[in-house]
């Protein structure tokens, strides 16, 4: 964790809605989320399909083009309020100040330009290197992501690269221009293991070199635990719990993480039976107006029809259970 | 779990033709390369690896989806390698699948109730009355309310939708059911779902699978017995708990330090090993140990000669010259 963390964010989510009009009705993807990274600072935020988390950080990006999306809150990068900032305003941040990584690397790279033109032409537009200092600025970072022969490799159509070398060129597309701000969507879900682990291991690497901060979207909890500073757990569009990571991880606070933490299967262990949630995640037309997670929630009570408050302090969750009873149900489960 | 074997391969081979990098050249790739294993009746046998390691392969081999190159493949005793469909149609209904992508491997324009009666219509299992029945009855028995016979597959989530798959598969009463991937398309509470359902199944109907999937913590869970198989061949075979307390082979070892683990205090914290390179392609394998390039205590010997299965200790079977120890 970086020391000078409590200084001035890099970025700080305000209330951040993101809604879509459609023809079934209003769909609330993102509602209320809150967050704010420091420098140097690791960020997760998990959930699990529809939960919201991708489409936060690509509105927050401006990359959300639809015309039916209406997006609310505040984005500040930098102290700069950026959403809603119009393309021109946002170009010479998207990939230069903030770099981004997707999740599937073949389709992030297109297919028809070598991996070293796509790198010069990123370099380019946001700074005034010739061609041939940005060609030697795209070798210099390939071989610092690992490709070995970056020489050679730079001259190579995407095809040519393993997922795991392509994922490497994504972020070393990423890393071009040395942003302030990484972001990070399900980075290492395409990959193997072993490459996961290269990946991760390259992320954090670069983090402590160009004291980037990071945003790491994934449905994992365990890259999570490699990886994060903190971390804000989403359910069905809302924040339900944030706070540093080994707090939510060790003494998870709203049930939906106690069953998710439950529900993942362990290789140091063997359990006879995995903790479940009940039900389906729901279909965003059917959100409740209380809390969310209440129709699957095995301690749902009458409160539960209104939507729990955020709590105060470091680790914070919105859930209607005192501690009392928390800790009471805690000791019952286990 | 019992000593008897309910289906054996040995030393099955599968290559597929490729095209060479010269005209005219003619080149293969090997899937599989000389698995030989035992499932023993009532078991969970959990098959892991990397994307492109051959487990699809070798699954659909040992089910006589694919012919087999060359090796033996027997169920019950009986060798089913080298026979025509005709004569392999009855051992069929004994061995049924489920598959990864619980979207894909649904016909979308038949209802869930006609998806899961099929197998039984085709097999002539009784009038139609005995049939919708037996529907109903499976449906309850994977936690589908059989009031959704009538329903189309796309109406479902994708943790029903496995749960169809599952009730189709045991329509036919298998003995061995072969699970390739079924949960890694689901998210992880509803993965915890499929998995429960799996193990309450598998008590009810004394059912032994063979589990194929690339997430090492299901694999555990799930696995009486784990094989390791890297580059179309089985580098490590052994009792799930002796495999993941204490790998023999450097693979396996590295395979599970790649793992993110919770540090909630209840794992034991693994030294992580990160491994170099990417796994080689399989139409040019390298000479010796396929693990030789990426290993880290390759030797001479590793590089030119190919390490068999052997038992090393009761019931471990490791592929390496120079198996780690504890």
């Amino acid at each position: 964790m970086s020391t000078n963390e409590h200084a001035a964010p890099v970025l700080e989510l305000t209330d951040l809605s993101v809604s879509f009009s459609t023809r079934q009705g209003l769909i609330r993807a993102v509602d209320g989320l809150s967050l704010s990274v420091g420098r140097g600072e690791v960020h997760g935020i998990v959930g699990e399909s529809g939960s919201g988390k991708s489409v936060a950080m690509y509105s927050l990006l401006g990359l959300t083009r639809d015309a039916n999306a209406s997006i609310t809150g505040s984005v500040r990068f930098e102290g700069r309020e950026i959403l809603g900032s119009g393309d021109k305003a946002m170009q010479p941040i998207r990939g230069g100040e903030i770099g981004m990584i997707f999740q599937d690397p073949m389709t992030a790279l297109t297919p028809v330009y070598t991996v070293g033109w796509q790198i010069v032409e990123q370099i380019r537009q946001h700074t005034d290197l010739t061609k041939a200092q940005a060609k030697a600025r795209a070798i210099e970072l390939l071989g610092e992501v690992g490709i070995p022969d970056a020489k050679r490799r730079v001259d190579s159509y995407p095809h040519e690269f393993s997922g795991g070398m392509r994922q490497r060129v994504v972020i070393a597309m990423a890393m071009s221009c040395n942003p302030k701000l990484l972001i990070a969507d399900e980075p290492t879900t395409a990959l193997d293991v072993t490459t996961q682990a290269q990946i991760l291991d390259l992320m954090s690497r670069l983090r402590d070199v160009h004291n980037s901060s990071i945003v790491i979207i994934t449905h994992d909890m365990g890259v999570i635990a490699e990886m994060a500073d903190r971390v804000t757990v989403m359910y069905a569009g809302r924040p339900i719990e944030a706070g540093p990571e080994l707090d939510v991880v060790r003494h998870p606070r709203h049930p939906y993480t106690w069953g998710l933490l439950g529900a993942v299967p362990r290789i140091g262990e063997r359990s006879e039976r995995l903790a479940t949630i009940a039900g389906n995640v729901m279909s965003p037309l059917d959100v409740p107006v209380g809390c969310a997670f209440a129709p699957r929630c095995a301690y749902v009570m009458d409160e539960c029809a209104a939507r729990p408050p955020w709590s105060d302090g470091d680790h914070r969750s919105a859930c209607w259970l005192s501690d009392t009873q928390r800790v009471a149900l805690r000791r019952k489960e286990s | 779990m019992s000593d008897e074997v309910l289906l054996r391969a040995t030393d099955v081979v599968k290559s597929f033709p490729i095209r060479g990098g010269k005209l005219g050249t003619k080149k293969v790739a090997t899937a599989v390369n000389g698995v030989s294993l035992d499932i023993f009746k009532g078991e969970t046998l959990g098959i892991v690896g990397e994307s492109g390691c051959g487990k699809s392969t070798l699954a659909r081999c040992l089910v006589q989806l694919m012919p087999v190159t060359s090796g033996t493949v027997s169920f019950k005793g009986e060798v089913l390698t080298g026979r025509s469909r005709r004569q392999l149609r009855d051992t069929r209904r004994d061995m049924q699948l489920v598959f990864q992508d619980p979207y894909a491997s649904l016909n979308p324009r038949r209802t869930v109730g006609d998806i899961v009666a099929d197998p039984m219509r085709i097999n002539k299992m009784g009038t139609d009355a005995v049939i919708n029945a037996r529907v109903a009855d499976l449906f309850k028995t994977v936690g589908l309310d059989p009031s959704y016979v009538q329903r189309y597959p796309h109406e479902f989530s994708g943790g029903q939708r496995q749960r169809v798959g599952i009730a189709r598969a045991l329509s036919l009463n298998p003995s061995l059911v072969v699970a390739d991937e079924p949960v890694s398309a689901l998210d992880v509470s509803v993965q915890a779902q499929v998995l429960n359902l799996m193990s309450d199944l598998q008590d009810e109907f004394g059912l032994t699978y063979l589990f194929i999937a690339h997430d090492l913590g299901v694999v555990r869970h799930v696995s009486d017995r784990v094989g390791v198989m890297y580059l179309g061949q089985l580098v490590e075979l052994a009792d799930a708990d002796a495999l993941y307390d204490e790998p023999l082979h450097p693979y396996t070892n590295a395979l599970l330090s790649a793992v993110p683990q919770l540090n909630d205090g209840t794992e034991v914290p693994r030294e992580r090993i990160v491994l170099s390179g990417d796994v080689p392609d399989p139409a040019d394998r390298p000479s010796g140990c396929p693990f030789n390039p990426r290993c880290p205590s390759a030797t001479d010997q590793c590089r030119t000669e190919v390490p068999v299965l052997l038992e090393i200790r009761p019931k471990r079977f490791v592929a390496c010259h120079h198996p780690l120890t504890f």
